[in-house]
């Protein structure tokens, strides 16, 4: 287990997420809406989150189609820089549930957390490369003013080596945030372990 | 490896986005991202949500959240789909003056307002807002989809930028 970050209301521990609308009973659940949570994640039959979404198995579907592709495509942008991207993100809209996930994930991907620690105390300073202080910019940017978004964004990231398939995966990655993070934040709450 | 959908998305024809391009090919190389996206688009405005949102409501909160991003491709668009409805254009007048709570529909007006809060600052959007629109007479399934939808729509908005800002940036 890694180093626990405890940082501006943010962490890396695990937590639970309880929703605040009554969730779909396995008992009483329609098989079309079993299915889809089977296909949608590994613990989605215990999870509130998924019994929630699980009111509507066909938007609950695409929604985990797209999340599953942004997220999991092999090649192009790295999964690590998608997850750095998703907790930049996460802590910019203040998904605590979020940040901690996927800061989890990105230091199972890249062994590290120093960055993860920086975004935490201040995600407009944060980034241990060039690179890296990029990709967090315009997870920044394309989050809170998306309306600003020009060919300089871009710009940006190609001199730092980004293609444009890696530029897209990055976009499809911060873009999916917007979506998560508001389901996270809207239907329920995270919960902490008792200590 | 690269497929190509049948037909033009939403995306491509509202953004211009044209076949045999670069950032078309490089787009289409995430087909499965491309159809969920345009297979979720389908959904929250199929003609009929049984026991749900109208499609009138659902054409207003995305109306509204492309209005307050602003992203103008998207907000002409769905104004348009709101046109071939015929939905009454006094609740356009009423978005613009930035008078929502004045819209004699109270249902649509609360369904406006936790559009705005989630478009504008999801940290807000709380159990407190959920309470808010069950008092309007809203369903568990109706809340549900209220959120995906506003949900998806952000995730549309910020895919529209970042297409368009990869469109004017040119080929690399």
């Amino acid at each position: 287990m890694s180093e626990l970050i405890r940082s501006h209301g943010f962490t890396n521990q695990v937590l639970g997420w309880k929703a605040w609308l009554p969730t779909i009973d396995l008992n009483t659940a329609t098989p079309e809406q079993v299915a889809v949570l089977e296909e949608s994640h590994p613990q989605a039959k215990t999870s509130d989150y998924y019994l929630t979404l699980g009111h509507h198995p066909d938007i609950l579907r695409q929604r985990s189609q797209a999340f599953n592709a942004i997220m999991y495509a092999p090649g192009g942008l790295s999964r690590a820089e998608r997850e750095l991207a998703s907790t930049v993100v996460s802590r910019i809209n203040r998904c605590v549930y979020c940040a901690s996930v996927h800061a989890q994930r990105f230091e199972q991907l890249a062994k590290r957390n120093d960055v993860i620690s920086e975004i935490f105390a201040d995600p407009t300073t944060a980034g241990t490369t060039e690179r890296e202080k990029a990709i967090v910019q315009f997870s920044i940017d394309l989050t809170l003013e998306p309306a600003s978004l020009n060919a300089s964004h871009i710009h940006a990231l190609r001199e730092q080596g980004l293609d444009d398939a890696q530029v897209l995966d990055l976009i499809h990655a911060i873009s999916i945030f917007a979506w998560a993070n508001r389901l996270m934040l809207n239907l329920g709450e995270p919960v902490f372990p008792v200590e | 490896m690269t497929s190509t959908s049948a037909a033009p998305d939403l995306f491509d024809s509202l953004l211009g986005i044209q076949p045999g391009t670069a950032l078309h090919a490089v787009r289409h190389a995430r087909d499965k991202v491309a159809l969920a996206t345009q297979g979720s688009q389908d959904l929250f405005f199929a003609p009929e949500l049984k026991d749900n949102l109208s499609l009138t409501e659902r054409l207003w909160v995305a109306y509204y959240a492309a209005y307050l991003t602003p992203q103008a491709t998207f907000s002409a668009y769905y104004l348009e789909q709101l046109r071939k409805q015929g939905a009454d254009t006094s609740v356009r007048t009423s978005i613009e003056a930035g008078a929502i709570d004045a819209l004699s529909d109270t249902r649509l007006a609360a369904i406006l307002r936790f559009t705005r809060t989630l478009i504008e600052s999801p940290v807000h959007g709380d159990q407190a807002a959920l309470q808010t629109l069950q008092q309007e007479g809203l369903s568990t399934e109706e809340i549900v989809v209220l959120a995906q939808l506003v949900a998806f729509l952000s995730y549309q908005v910020r895919l529209a930028a970042g297409l368009g800002a990869l469109l004017s940036a040119g080929e690399a």
